[in-house]
């Protein structure tokens, strides 16, 4: 039995700003049989998300990890027959974890805002030189002045305003 | 032909050989290639879409201002890159308020999202602008009597409306008559279409079950075809299967999934007679003795 006396009736307004209408949604499951994530412990199931969503389980949805798996395939966009975007609600949902609890917000985010990348592009120097490149590639790793630009953009954005502690140049 | 080489971050930082025959192969090609200067992340689906949608956008943005400046469009190998640039635009288009929002934030940096370039993938490109019979005549070491599969990616393919180039989204066919091109017969198999599971959470978050999935991929392949090599066009379908077999033979304690995996412009590279050892030389499961056979050297 489904607990329904903590609910958050307006969950999927929140939600849905981003992808298609969810409400639309009526469980058919074309969006977990080609997902290879499904496969996943526990499985990704994107339809048991939008119930969520639908149903204002605000507690349950923050707990659950699992939109996190998604491989970003996006074969479920190209299938599902009501046009809700699953692979924009998982992101949707992703967000709406990240600004409610911040230790959903992903590390690789403040390795872009510190490098502009999220490898090490600067540090393969003997790698690239041994296959006949530049050292550095003409990207942001190169170009101090403008990773510097590249910061106050983003210090202007409200993830990084609202969580500046984890920013760092 | 003039092209913006969109690098990302995996290709100069990983498997830089890639860019290499990129950088080598496309102007051999007739397809100029231009830096796009202070370029930074697309950024991946993993990172600022999963937190911020504004600060995503606005990110893309500054990659597409800087190709905007220099009036061309960018091109990527990364499926990632390529699918998170395409989905940006196409928000940027369908939409002035998120316009607005994106070129407020990149005033004071002095660049402008205009909207006046597009992201073309290399398959695309290798395909549509230059096509098959061109690179049928540029290389030197045909490769006559050779099976080979390829992996389409799928951020190529899927949703076919915002990033799709081949038709039809469920049949591609483009990818395959560019290794045809090069001498090679392409065989099918049942999981042909299936993601390489390479891209995103999965491996990280359920390691064992991507692991599995990947491994069925693997299987089929051994199964249902004489395939002597896998040619992929996307760095994280080309890390992953690389890495897989590895992984699949580890588990069944033999080498019986060895399979030499390279980018379609490494492949491309070797069969023009550029040296393995800038164009293919990083990866866990050898290319060399392939590379060899080839190239009869």
């Amino acid at each position: 039995m489904i607990d329904l006396t903590n609910i958050n009736t307006k969950l999927w307004q929140e939600i849905m700003d981003n992808c298609g209408d969810i409400r639309k949604c009526f469980n058919c499951n074309t969006c977990v049989a080609g997902c290879p994530a499904a496969e996943g412990t526990p499985p990704l199931f994107i339809r048991n998300l939008v119930r969520k969503v639908l149903l204002g389980l605000e507690d349950e949805l923050l707990d659950d990890e699992t939109p996190w798996l998604c491989v970003t395939c996006s074969a479920c966009e190209e299938m599902c027959p009501m046009g809700v975007h699953p692979f924009e609600v998982c992101l949707a949902i992703r967000r709406w974890q990240s600004k409610n609890d911040e230790t959903y917000i992903p590390a690789a985010t403040t390795e872009i805002f510190e490098t502009g990348h999220t490898q090490a592009v600067g540090q393969a120097k003997d790698k690239r030189k041994e296959v006949g490149l530049e050292e550095v590639p003409p990207t942001i790793i190169k170009f101090p002045e403008l990773l510097k630009k590249f910061q106050e953009m983003l210090r202007n954005t409200d993830i990084v305003r609202e969580n500046d502690y984890m920013f760092k140049d | 032909m003039k092209y913006g080489l969109f690098l990302g971050c995996n290709v100069p930082a990983v498997r830089p050989d890639v860019e290499r025959a990129i950088r080598l192969t496309m102007p051999r090609l007739g397809a100029e290639l231009v830096d796009l200067e202070g370029s930074a992340c697309c950024p991946a689906f993993g990172t600022f879409p999963s937190a911020d949608e504004t600060a995503s956008l606005a990110i893309s943005a500054w990659n597409f201002s800087i190709a905007e400046e220099k009036g061309v469009d960018l091109i990527t190998e990364c499926g990632s890159c390529y699918s998170s640039l395409r989905i940006a635009r196409s928000k940027l288009l369908e939409s002035e308020e998120k316009r607005k929002q994106v070129n407020k934030l990149l005033k004071p940096t002095g660049k402008k999202f205009q909207g006046t370039v597009k992201v073309r993938h290399l398959i695309d490109v290798l395909f549509n602008d230059i096509g098959p019979e061109k690179i049928r005549k540029s290389i030197k070491y045909p490769l006559e009597n050779i099976n080979a599969i390829v992996q389409y990616p799928c951020h190529t393919l899927f949703p076919s409306e915002i990033v799709g180039f081949d038709s039809p989204s469920g049949r591609p066919h483009m990818f395959q008559e560019l290794v045809e091109a090069l001498g090679a017969s392409v065989q099918t198999y049942s999981r042909e279409l299936q993601c390489c599971g390479g891209a995103g959470g999965f491996v990280k978050g359920s390691f064992a079950n991507a692991s599995e999935f990947a491994f069925k991929k693997l299987r089929a392949i051994k199964k249902e075809t004489d395939a002597e090599f896998i040619v992929a066009s996307c760095i994280t379908c080309l890390q992953h299967l690389d890495r897989m077999q590895d992984e699949l033979n580890k588990k069944n304690g033999n080498n019986a999934c060895s399979l030499p995996v390279f980018d379609y412009n490494q492949i491309l590279a070797v069969c023009m007679d550029f040296k393995p050892k800038e164009v293919a030389s990083i990866s866990t499961i050898s290319r060399d003795e392939f590379i060899k056979r080839i190239t009869k050297k």
